[in-house]
């Protein structure tokens, strides 16, 4: 089947995505991590139905199985026991945009060798390292400064999200109600780490985190791993554009907090990548670590006006049977966080979404899917985006 | 830490270390005293890291157009008129021990 281009005119040919695979997202997993992403490479391998020996590279993606795990040269652990052949291999970091960065690794080789098949595999295993540990080792992504004064994550979550609800038309409850849609959608999802529904009232009696966020804003630590195989063949779903960009690196450093220029900067390219705008996109996967991103990267990918994002929450628009579902799988928040798969793992949501392979409770129309994959807290980015061929 | 960096050519204030000013690529900066500036937000927070005290309060303040992340000394409101004040012990971490000025009420 030849590709079509999409309405537009892209850039750069699409790259094919010939098979996916996921463990289920979770903790704490009874794998290792080698093991989980053995398991999701040998399910993305099945899928694309190709010979393990015919994969020309290796993309391996994990933030931190050096410190969480003890795990040092994954990717060359896992070329051997896959049973691949003498596969270009790398190991890629990106903080919490691992998986993406990866992704992007992949697609560069295939662009430079149409020929190849990349075999892209990316987990984390955080259960092993306890709470303070990994929140002091993930606090590590910022500034020097912001980490002297023990500024984490949450804690930079928190101050945006008091500074939007005041700035801003948005309530607590709306804010809470972008946790209730991720954890609806996640039911149908049997990779999801959360498969529990929850009302506005959970959220907001659930107890502080960084206020005014509470632990049902904040997306769960995960164990899991994904895998997806990037070959030419009769797939119907191709990836049309992965760009990244970097951002203003501290928080504190940003014109207007709630604007997100790295997240502005990757969508921005990625539509032009694509030959498409905003308004094409179908369905969204975004980086819902915390409520609040959701909204600050609607309106940073142009989904709504500056401001504007909680209006999409509160009026519905982007729930399943919403006219712009945004993550239909779950979410960060549902669907879990192991760090290195999760950019990874929103490409195969919409890989799946595309090829009709969700269950109906979660299946949206659509032609075009992107994905927004953050590191740090948008000192980087990375959009995806995804199309069907029709 | 009272001081933020002026970049020499655009003027454009930060009060985080780097090489080059993020507008305008300059590599010289004046140091000048941050003065007065206003809480923009307020979180408290209850998860903290190694060394840290829970519960930690933190603002965002903006001086002229200068911003920071920083402790708060006290329980301070979004508006409120503060300085960066003081050289205090803001973290402890095993044999590191990180020092800086907390954001505090101007009378």
């Amino acid at each position: 089947m030849a590709s079509s281009l999409p309405e537009g005119g892209a850039s750069s040919p699409g790259v094919r995505v010939r098979g996916v695979g996921m463990t289920p997202f979770g903790s704490p997993a009874d794998r290792s991590l080698p093991e989980l992403c053995e398991q999701a490479a040998e399910r993305a391998l099945a899928d694309a139905s190709i010979d393990p020996g015919t994969v020309t590279s290796l993309h391996v993606g994990t933030m931190a199985a050096g410190p969480f795990n003890g795990c040092f040269g994954l990717a060359n652990a896992l070329a051997g026991s896959l049973g691949l052949n003498e596969p270009e291999t790398r190991r890629i970091e990106n903080t919490s945009a691992t998986g993406a960065s990866t992704l992007l690794d992949a697609i560069n080789t295939s662009r430079a060798n149409s020929s190849g098949t990349a075999l892209v595999v990316c987990g984390e295993k955080m259960s092993e390292a306890d709470t303070a540990a990994s929140t002091e080792l993930i606090s590590r992504v910022a500034h020097p400064r912001e980490y002297r004064h023990g500024v984490t994550l949450p804690a930079l979550a928190g101050l945006v999200a008091d500074r939007y609800l005041r700035e801003y038309g948005g309530t607590r409850r709306d804010l809470a109600r972008v946790a209730v849609k991720n954890h609806a959608n996640a039911l149908s999802n049997r990779y999801a780490h959360f498969r529990k529904e929850i009302e506005v009232s959970d959220v907001v009696e659930s107890p502080p985190v960084a206020e005014p966020l509470r632990l049902y804003d904040c997306c769960p630590r995960s164990d899991g791993a994904a895998a997806v195989v990037l070959s030419e063949g009769d797939d119907d779903v191709q990836i049309l554009a992965c760009e990244s960009a970097g951002g203003t690196h501290a928080v504190g450093d940003r014109t207007n907090p709630l604007w997100i220029d790295g997240v502005h900067a990757a969508g921005k390219a990625a539509y032009e990548a694509a030959g498409l705008a905003p308004k094409a996109i179908d369905i969204a996967c975004l980086h819902d670590a915390f409520t609040i991103l959701e909204w600050l990267e609607l309106e940073a990918l142009g989904f709504a006006e500056r401001g504007g994002g909680w209006r999409l929450t509160r009026d519905g628009t982007t729930t399943v049977d919403g006219a712009f579902p945004v993550n239909p799988g779950g979410g960060l928040k549902a669907r879990g966080h192991p760090l290195g798969a999760t950019g990874l793992s929103q490409v195969i949501e919409l890989v799946w979404q595309f090829r009709g392979d969700v269950p109906s409770e979660r299946a949206v129309d659509g032609r075009y899917g992107l994905a927004l994959s953050m590191a740090g807290f948008g000192n980087n980015a990375v959009c995806t985006i995804v199309g069907a061929n029709q | 830490m009272t001081k933020y960096h002026e970049c020499s050519d655009c003027g454009r204030g930060t009060f985080y270390d780097k090489r080059r000013c993020g507008d305008c690529g300059n590599d010289a900066f004046r140091a000048r005293e941050a003065g007065v500036g206003t809480v923009r937000a307020t979180t408290t927070v209850h998860v903290t890291p190694d060394g840290v005290d829970e519960p930690l309060m933190l603002g965002l303040a903006v001086f002229g157009d200068a911003r920071v992340i920083a402790q708060l000394d006290d329980d301070l409101s979004v508006g409120d008129s503060v300085r960066l004040e003081g050289e205090v012990t803001l973290r402890e971490r095993g044999d590191e021990q990180f020092d800086g000025s907390r954001l505090v009420t101007v009378d």
